[in-house]
């Protein structure tokens, strides 16, 4: 039985603009304080299934609706039509300081984001250790974040994000910030997860973790998806209309 | 024409009641989790650190002592008592919303990022503000030391500021979520409360005038300050329609504040 089915799924947003208005619109912008808004389809008729043990890799220039998909699959943004249906938990990495209070310490941190991603704290003491372990930060633990490196944010964040006892992962271009090493290590326990039987949703532009790790390749192009296959063959089919 | 798309979770349950159980729960855990890491947050590198607690509704108690006893405190009984009580009372629930009014532009990040339940947000905030509040209730202690009067009337105090805490809940809700769509409600609040300040007998007494004390049964507040009052620094169980009036507005600014918020969170993250 499918983890995530997608059928049919649309979502507009109302965004600022700046118009050619008339004196008396400027005027009245003004005063009122509002701006001009126009309408935009991020995501036009959206149908996916991901089936348990599988990783779905999304590419796609900027603004073709990537994240606004993971935020309604999150259950973040609700769309405006069309219908989804998730089965089990979902645990998403979108922003990856969300959550991350910088002035506490990596040790308070951790309660606060597994809590965040709906562990109880009887069930975060019992995965502290491995949660520290994996991120390599055991010297850290008693830092406050504002002293930690943007790759040391990730390692923290990933780290609670994959002891969350997710059956969806979606990860928004995580592998994009912090070194090498860690990104293998990542991408190995994501494909881990998966064969015990987790789904990732995974947002990269990282050619050679799309051919790797993905199972299949979707690619969204203003909002509508334009191809979806084999992730070698579709990745390069879109580097090559990019250029 | 657009239908509105149904979410279907179709996660294995046992029963209803568990999962209203589990829900309220985790939204439980999860507000306690925010409210220490927002207090450490809040006392963080400051070198007063909890004295900051106190040092708020001294300065008040003595400027408003200093101003007010001869005029309007001298036939007060325990004016001292009656005005700390007052300032106390009303700073937790004044804190309590302005806090509020922003807490989920505040948290936009955490919103759009993950999916938890966001009535977190302000339990959070109301939790935070008891563990303060708690130090103000020992400089209450202190005064009734002071003044001789039974200390364990302190503890007639637990469920007033219990009901105090869900009627400042309803109010968090409607804000935190009215702000989202209109902005312009942090600043109305920020003038309302001061109005509702002095409209609240804090440093004076309402006896005798008519026209303020038909207007004050319109301010919930006035009906919690009042128990709280007769209860702690009286010993005297206070009128029953005092207590029912007190009743009535905590439960249904609750139960509005959850209604509201429960409809228009679902909008919070493409809002902010």
């Amino acid at each position: 039985m499918e983890r995530i089915i997608i059928n049919n799924i649309s979502k507009k947003f109302r965004i600022g603009c700046n118009r050619n208005t008339s004196f008396l619109a400027k005027t009245l912008s003004f005063f009122s304080g509002k701006e001009a808004k126009r309408t935009i389809d991020v995501l036009k008729n959206v149908s996916i299934k991901v089936n348990p043990g599988e990783i779905v890799g999304i590419i796609g220039d900027n603004g073709s609706g990537k994240s606004t998909l993971l935020r309604i699959i999150a259950g973040i943004y609700e769309p405006d039509s069309g219908e989804i249906i998730i089965r089990g938990k979902t645990v998403s990495l979108i922003n990856l300081s969300a959550g991350l209070k910088e002035r506490l310490t990596m040790k308070e941190n951790i309660f606060l984001v597994s809590s965040l991603f709906g562990l109880s704290y009887s069930e975060i003491k019992k995965k502290f250790n491995s949660i520290v372990s994996f991120s390599e930060l055991n010297s850290f633990l008693n830092t406050k974040l504002y002293q930690f490196s943007s790759g040391m944010l990730q390692r923290v964040a990933f780290s609670v994000a994959v002891h969350s006892n997710p059956d969806i992962l979606l990860l928004d271009e995580v592998f994009e910030v912090g070194d090498e090493n860690f990104r293998k290590k990542s991408a190995e326990k994501i494909k881990k997860l998966v064969t015990e039987g987790c789904s990732a949703i995974l947002v990269s532009h990282d050619k050679e973790i799309i051919k790797k790790y993905c199972d299949r390749v979707v690619w969204l192009e203003e909002g509508k998806i334009n191809k979806i296959g084999e992730p070698a063959d579709i990745f390069d089919k879109y580097v090559k209309s990019s250029i | 024409m657009v239908s509105k798309a149904p979410r279907v979770d179709l996660t294995p349950s046992f029963t209803v009641i568990k999962n209203s159980f589990q829900k309220t729960k985790s939204i439980l855990g999860l507000s306690l989790v925010l409210a220490k890491a927002e207090f450490k947050l809040r006392n963080e590198g400051s070198y007063l650190g909890i004295f900051w607690y106190l040092l708020n509704p001294i300065l008040m108690f003595v400027l408003l002592f200093l101003i007010f006893y001869d005029r309007l405190g001298s036939e007060i009984k325990y004016y001292p008592l009656y005005l700390l009580t007052g300032i106390v009372m009303f700073n937790f629930f004044q804190s309590s919303t302005l806090e509020a009014v922003r807490s989920v532009a505040n948290n936009r990040w955490i919103i759009k990022s993950i999916n938890f339940p966001k009535e977190s947000l302000i339990l959070a905030i109301i939790i935070k503000n008891i563990f303060s509040h708690f130090f103000e209730i020992l400089l209450i202690c202190l005064t009734l030391l002071f003044f001789e009067i039974n200390i364990f009337n302190i503890l007639f105090y637990v469920p007033v500021i219990l009901w105090l805490s869900f009627f400042a809940l309803g109010i968090s809700f409607i804000l935190a979520s009215l702000t989202v769509f209109f902005v312009d409600i942090e600043s109305i609040w920020t003038f309302a409360v001061r109005l509702l300040w002095f409209g609240t007998p804090i440093f004076y007494a309402i006896e005798g005038q008519a026209r303020l004390f038909y207007v004050n049964l319109l301010n919930p507040m006035y009906y919690f300050i009042t128990i709280a009052r007769s209860l702690i620094i009286y010993g005297k169980m206070p009128e029953l329609w005092l207590l029912a009036a007190g009743f009535f507005y905590g439960l249904l600014f609750l139960l509005l504040g959850l209604r509201i918020f429960n409809r228009l969170k679902t909008k919070f993250a493409e809002k902010i």
